[in-house]
């Protein structure tokens, strides 16, 4: 396999390195570009990703997915200081989709003063990762579950809805109360049954976190 | 295009070391194909050369452009974004579902200012900004290179997969620094991109908690690019007695990038990228050799900045270098806009760094300085500290420091840390601050 990068994922234990290759990156945007057409996410539409540079494992399948649909992507750091920066771009640009909202990000805009129902008005599909989905929720708004479990990206289909992996790349279980993740094709880096930081319930392909 | 051989110096030895006569009749042909299409396409570009009564066919030459062509700033961009309610500043130049991304600008300034980007269609023609200048570090295909960057300017990291490097990925965020200490031991990366005061800092206290040798841990490196603001005094020791061999880097006016190469005798701008000018400072009397940068994109089509005023105080040479290269060298000065006149003396933000990073419980050289006007009666500082240092005493060593400095006794509000790092990457807090 060619080596694309060396990313990280979330485990129990904090930070973990984590090995990439070209070959699961080309499958990745694939599955990225079906989940974005899910969520509405095509020709026309904006999408703003909020992540970090740790993370570009997980979000360069989804930025290339988007810019493989025809869809325009911004992006933003998923800090408290670039809550001016989200607020910047919601303002200007009309956005279909905000993905990898953290409660970092929220805590930014509270420090702006910025109500999150003014930031987010009129965006169909919010991505917001725990922590943040609760905050949101409790704000009106409804947004989607949006969570890394370990490598694996989970997005949900629906408001309420678990947060769900690729079937076909990923089998998630849980473990006690943790998430363990499975890869079911081959990558750099071999996932069977890895421990990640997420605690929540599985269903099926989905999770629904515990905060 | 293809990758040279290993042991080539340059990367793309033909266009690195043009001869200038070659250097000014490309940018020529590239310039005066750029500006019809600015002026037709850039509803910003062409306001303003209406309003100043020129016309493209006025432009048959770099002199008739260095002559007639009226200046553009990010100011003129805001004010048309907010006036138009144009999103991009009247910058776009193509249909606005064409576009690839939109991105940002840093928004050290102010708030930031759209980007928009066409990917593989409004790009350089030829490798440039990156790929040359850590081909010129001494980078090479296969090996590993840490980026310690932010995710807003978009995937940086294709462009060391371009190179063939293997990138791995940090946030640029001191605490990142244990892992980039254990990963750099771990692949031993040839380059890193990029780094700043903090995360030396930060490095300094990892290495020191967890007992590694920094000197190991950038043993592998042959080039360490720090950029957004100049490397305090104290952070560059330690990477000096580290053994690790620093490069600066900096932007050109929103429209290009400048590096140092191995002589560090200035920072290169690739010529083919931008046509850079150099204009006398309004307010600064006889300002010597201290110019205000104006920079022109000659290959970016999306959103094409020309005659771009940026704000950057520098002092630049058309002199070939000592590696080679006969593109232009920069010496980055200061910003206009971060200068305070206190008691008849200029003061720019490096003048107060040595002062307070020499106070232990602010060796992280976090400070603002508080400018209400240009001129000011006192020097405020907002000075970050660590740890549960007495406040008095840090205030009165601070405060010390700077008159030693400076000579002017400034007013010091004292802040943890934290709170400084909030307002933004730790490499780019603003330095200057209204209040």
């Amino acid at each position: 396999m060619t080596p694309w990068g060396v990313g990280s994922y979330e485990g129990p234990g904090g930070r973990e390195p984590w090995e990439i290759s070209h070959e699961e990156i080309q499958r990745d945007m694939g599955t990225a570009s079906k989940t974005l057409a899910e969520l509405g996410v095509g020709p026309g539409q904006r999408v703003l990703f909020c992540s970090m540079l740790s993370e570009a494992g997980q979000f360069w399948p989804l930025i290339v997915g988007a810019m493989l649909s025809g869809a325009q992507l911004s992006c933003a750091d998923a800090t408290e200081s670039e809550a001016v920066r989200v607020a910047m771009f919601t303002r200007l640009i009309e956005y279909r989709a905000v993905l990898g909202v953290t409660p970092a990000i929220l805590d930014g805009l509270d420090a702006l003063g910025h109500p999150y129902a003014d930031v987010f008005a009129g965006i169909e599909v919010i991505g917001a990762r725990p922590g943040a989905y609760e905050r949101l929720r409790a704000a009106g708004l409804s947004p989607r579950r949006f969570v890394l479990c370990g490598p694996a990206v989970a997005i949900a289909d629906a408001p309420d809805a678990p947060a769900l992996v690729s079937a076909s790349e990923w089998e998630i279980a849980g473990d006690g109360d943790r998430v363990v993740v499975t890869g079911r094709r081959e990558r750099a880096t071999t996932f069977e049954r890895t421990h990640t930081a997420v605690r929540g319930d599985v269903v099926g392909n989905g999770v629904v976190w515990r905060t | 295009m293809n990758l040279p051989p290993v042991d080539s110096v340059f990367y793309d030895t033909e266009y690195e070391t043009m001869p200038r006569d070659e250097i000014t009749q490309l940018q020529e042909e590239l310039l005066l194909e750029m500006i019809p299409h600015a002026y037709e396409h850039s509803a910003l570009v062409h306001e303003t050369w209406e309003n100043a009564g020129v016309h493209p066919r006025d432009i048959r030459s770099i002199d008739d452009f260095v002559e007639r062509a009226p200046f553009i700033d990010k100011n003129a961009l805001r004010r048309f974004r907010d006036e138009r309610g144009d999103p991009y500043g009247g910058t776009n130049t193509v249909p606005p579902d064409e576009l690839t991304a939109i991105m940002s600008t840093s928004g050290t300034t102010g708030d930031p200012t759209l980007v928009p980007e066409k990917w593989g269609g409004g790009g350089p023609r030829r490798p440039a900004i990156i790929t040359r200048d850590f081909w010129g570090m001494g980078v090479r295909p296969g090996d590993h290179v840490a980026l310690v960057l932010f995710t807003f300017r978009g995937p940086t990291y294709g462009l060391f997969q371009g190179l063939g490097t293997i990138p791995i990925l940090f946030d640029f965020d001191p605490d990142e620094m244990q892992r980039f200490c254990e990963l750099s031991l771990r692949y031993r990366p040839t380059g890193l991109y990029n780094f700043g005061s903090v995360l030396i800092n930060a490095v300094r206290e990892v290495c020191d908690a967890r007992g590694y040798d920094p000197r190991d841990v950038f043993s592998s490196y042959k080039g360490v690019v720090f950029a957004g603001e100049p490397l305090s005094p104290r952070a560059r020791r330690l990477a000096e007695e580290w053994g690790v061999e620093l490069y600066e880097h900096c932007g050109v006016g929103d429209v290009t990038a400048s590096f140092e190469c191995g002589e560090h005798d200035g920072l290169h701008i690739w010529e083919d990228t931008a046509f850079v000018e150099e204009i006398e400072l309004a307010d600064a009397g006889d300002g010597g050799d201290r110019k205000e940068l104006v920079a022109t994109a000659l290959v970016n089509r999306t959103a094409p900045l020309i005659r771009y005023r940026s704000d950057d105080i520098v002092r630049v040479s058309r002199d070939i270098c000592a590696c080679g290269r006969t593109h232009m060298r920069m010496w980055p000065i200061g910003r206009k806009g971060d200068e305070v006149v206190v008691q008849g003396k200029t003061i720019l933000p490096i003048d107060v760094w040595t002062a307070v990073e020499s106070v232990d419980a602010c060796a992280m050289g976090l400070f603002q300085v508080i400018r209400t006007g240009r001129e000011v009666d006192r020097l405020r500082l907002r000075v970050g500290y660590a740890g549960k240092a007495n406040e008095a005493s840090v205030r009165d060593d601070v405060g010390a420091a700077v008159l030693v400095e400076t000579g002017v006794e400034p007013e010091i509000e004292l802040v943890p840390n934290a709170a400084l790092l909030k307002l933004g990457p730790p490499h780019k807090i603003p330095r200057v601050a209204k209040s």
